[in-house]
């Protein structure tokens, strides 16, 4: 019994709401006034030109990034006050893949499940799933960036979270690695939780989404 | 904490500026006349004792200084208002000011009485410590490109400095201790004359306003630089609430 | 109708989580042998280098061996904990850290255990070393690895707290150390005093210093507990 599953239930229908969001690097303003909403269960692509703020975006909604101005609550809970309940329940993708060089592709897996009382149980059906099984004893140091994202989207499979986020995940990856965050995606939408992501790479097929366009660190427009 | 904001919004409103510089002239007018004519020269040291009325005040506003950034930061950390680190960073570069005048002048001070610059005298040194941490403060603060990180880290190792301070002290003390070689200051003896006293506590007067001078004018740089950034930003931006008053 | 999702993931209780955070510290070094591989051959430059310039005359290092000791341990500590964060900014695993429902406060102690560790080892093999070069008589040795066991704690908990500064984009070289070296002042004092009467035999007065020591490790592990997560969050 997790002792926050109740205030789960508080997270409505909305799993990202940002209002009037502004983040300042000393003079240089990455994002703008930015308004956004997903609702729970929506996949959403954030498009635009590099430096628009489309990473920004994210890595706010993942808390990794606090905003100069504005506000926000994500999955129901606030973004400045509540920021481990937000960490519990969403997970960032990024082309870094926060992985440590010398410990093994189930090493690393091991410790993150020991680290947020996961059952260490799922990790080689993730590792399989995403065809990492057979190299699960070799050193992060020697793969390449396609190997290692595909682990840490075992990671994310085996943390199941509420929120999905991604900053250009498909970055240096080969096709078996594109095709493993697809599947990630793919299941998330269909399970409901809510994805966020931020590509220049068309999005997996047969998953309906909603486009945002970004740019000059606003929120353009919608697209269809 | 608001009553202590709208106190310091008062002291740098423009006429509270120019009300501080004047008194803290004054009394370092009325200090100096104090220390250099109407308080006697000292029976064993002569004349050179009259370091004490600077130096003395000087190392108490460096522990000032450094108390203040010390409360600023943990307010900045506990209410993330730009304000307390604005506050803590100026009080560190004036402290660091006074940090280096105190041991400057105890240096000054011990030459012609040890017959050395610099003894290893427990006071002195672990001042000389503290100004190794002011300055390492203020090297992490020029290092930090974004503003909310170089204000939380300051605010860090103001905290974690100042908790240090009375340790540092306290093991400087007893290393010394090994070695009994006498102090410079006698303040507090018996010895000490009532006009010596007096011109003591003026110097600290006169140096506090100093520091509280400064501290104004520092602030209202930061304003003023804060502003010059806004402007640049707002085409972009447009008006962006001021963070603090 | 979307279904809801099922929450797997909790947290794991704050010492366990130290302990894995520790125990993947420890795995990471063993393993790539960074800290040991360079301090140890750094030690052992230093402490030789030392014995050119004071000696070749015993007493002299006789008399300066504990303090070299701990200025040898010092710089050690300084390497050892900027090696422990530079494994996590490799791959930005340290955001990660942050990203995780882990009590950050975890985090500095699980790294400062490991950091702690990894120096008592490297003590032990310098102390071999400075007995052999530097003639100097292990004495009482419960004071003398008491001094060193509180010692590598309060320099492990200073630099695995402002370890995250050195690892920031536009940090000089020097930031890290000008930072720490100050702030540990007491234990370099406390060390060497403490060493110095353990090895000629007044281990009794040792215990002065050794509780200063105690207490310089209390207050910088209570306070590092308290800020660590400032520094991580931006």
């Amino acid at each position: 019994m997790h002792p926050s599953s109740e205030t789960s239930v508080r997270a409505a229908t909305v799993a990202i709401e940002l209002r009037g969001v502004t983040r300042l690097f000393g003079t240089i303003p990455a994002i703008v006034r930015a308004n956004l909403r997903v609702e729970r269960g929506e996949v959403v692509v954030l498009r635009g030109p590099n430096g628009a703020g489309k990473t920004t975006l994210l890595r706010i909604a993942a808390t990794a990034l606090s905003p100069t101005y504005g506000r926000g609550s994500i999955l129901g809970f606030d973004l400045e006050r509540e920021r481990e309940e937000i960490r519990l329940r969403s997970d960032l993708l990024s082309h870094r893949t926060r992985l440590y060089e010398d410990l093994g592709a189930a090493e690393n897996l091991a410790f993150w499940c020991r680290l947020l009382g996961l059952d260490a149980a799922g990790i080689d059906a993730a590792l399989e799933r995403v065809g990492m099984l057979e190299v699960a004893g070799e050193r992060v140091r020697g793969f390449s960036q396609g190997m290692r994202q595909r682990i840490a989207v075992a990671r994310t499979i085996i943390r199941r979270p509420d929120l999905l986020l991604l900053d250009e995940p498909y970055t240096g990856l080969d096709a078996e690695a594109r095709h493993a965050v697809d599947d990630l995606i793919r299941e998330a939408a269909r399970d409901g939780r809510t994805v966020l992501m931020a590509t220049h790479h068309p999005a997996p097929e047969a998953v309906a989404h909603r486009e945002l366009h970004v740019d000059g660190g606003r929120i353009v427009r919608e697209a269809p | 904490m608001d009553v202590a904001a709208r106190g310091l919004g008062k002291a740098t409103s423009r006429s509270g500026e120019r009300a501080l510089g004047v008194a803290a002239l004054v009394a370092v007018v009325v200090s100096a006349i104090l220390s250099l004519v109407v308080a006697p020269p000292d029976a064993v040291q002569g004349e050179v004792q009259r370091l004490m009325y600077v130096h003395v005040p000087a190392a108490w506003l460096a522990y000032l200084s450094f108390f203040v950034v010390f409360v600023a930061s943990v307010a900045y950390l506990k209410t993330h208002r730009i304000r307390w680190d604005r506050i803590a960073a100026a009080s560190a570069e004036i402290g660091v000011l006074f940090t280096a005048l105190a041991i400057a002048l105890g240096a000054l001070w011990g030459k012609p009485i040890w017959g050395t610059w610099w003894t290893w005298d427990p006071r002195l040194t672990t001042t000389a410590m503290l100004l190794l941490i002011y300055l390492a403060y203020l090297a992490v603060r020029r290092v930090v490109d974004n503003p909310s990180r170089r204000a939380r880290w300051a605010a860090v190792i103001g905290i974690v400095g100042f908790v240090d301070v009375p340790i540092v002290h306290l093991s400087v003390v007893w290393w010394r201790s090994l070695h009994q070689q006498a102090t410079l200051l006698r303040v507090g003896g018996p010895e000490i004359h009532g006009s010596m006293l007096v011109a003591l506590l003026s110097g600290v007067v006169a140096f506090t306003l100093v520091y509280a001078y400064l501290m104004t004018l520092r602030l209202r740089v930061g304003r003023l630089e804060e502003r010059s950034v806004r402007e640049a930003l707002s085409p972009q931006v447009g008006e962006l609430e001021e963070a603090d008053a | 109708m979307t279904a809801r999702a099922e929450h797997v993931a909790s947290s794991a209780p704050f010492l366990r989580q130290a302990m894995a955070i520790a125990a993947k510290d420890l795995r990471i070094e063993v393993r790539g042998r960074h800290a040991l591989g360079t301090l140890l051959p750094f030690a052992a430059t230093l402490l030789v280098s030392f014995g050119f310039a004071f000696g070749p005359g015993r007493d002299v290092l006789e008399r300066t061996a504990p303090g070299l000791l701990w200025m040898a341990t010092l710089f050690a500590a300084v390497m050892a904990a900027r090696r422990s964060y530079q494994a996590e900014t490799e791959d930005d695993a340290l955001e990660g850290l942050l990203l995780a429902p882990v009590d950050k406060a975890a985090v500095f102690l699980g790294k400062a255990v490991a950091v702690t560790l990894e120096l008592l080892v490297l003590v032990i093999a310098v102390l071999l070393m400075v007995v052999v070069l530097f003639d100097l008589s292990p004495g009482n040795p419960f004071a003398l690895l008491g001094a060193f066991a509180l010692g590598t704690v309060g320099l492990a908990a200073v630099g695995g707290l402002f370890g995250v500064v050195a690892e920031a984009e536009r940090t000089r070289e020097a930031v890290f150390p000008m930072l720490v070296l100050p702030l540990v002042t007491p234990v370099l004092i406390a060390g060497v005093r403490a060493t110095d009467l353990a090895t000629t035999g007044q281990a009794g007065e040792a215990a002065q210093w050794l509780g200063l020591l105690l207490a310089f490790d209390i207050v910088f592990v209570s306070v590092g507990i308290l800020v660590f997560g400032h520094l991580m969050e931006d």
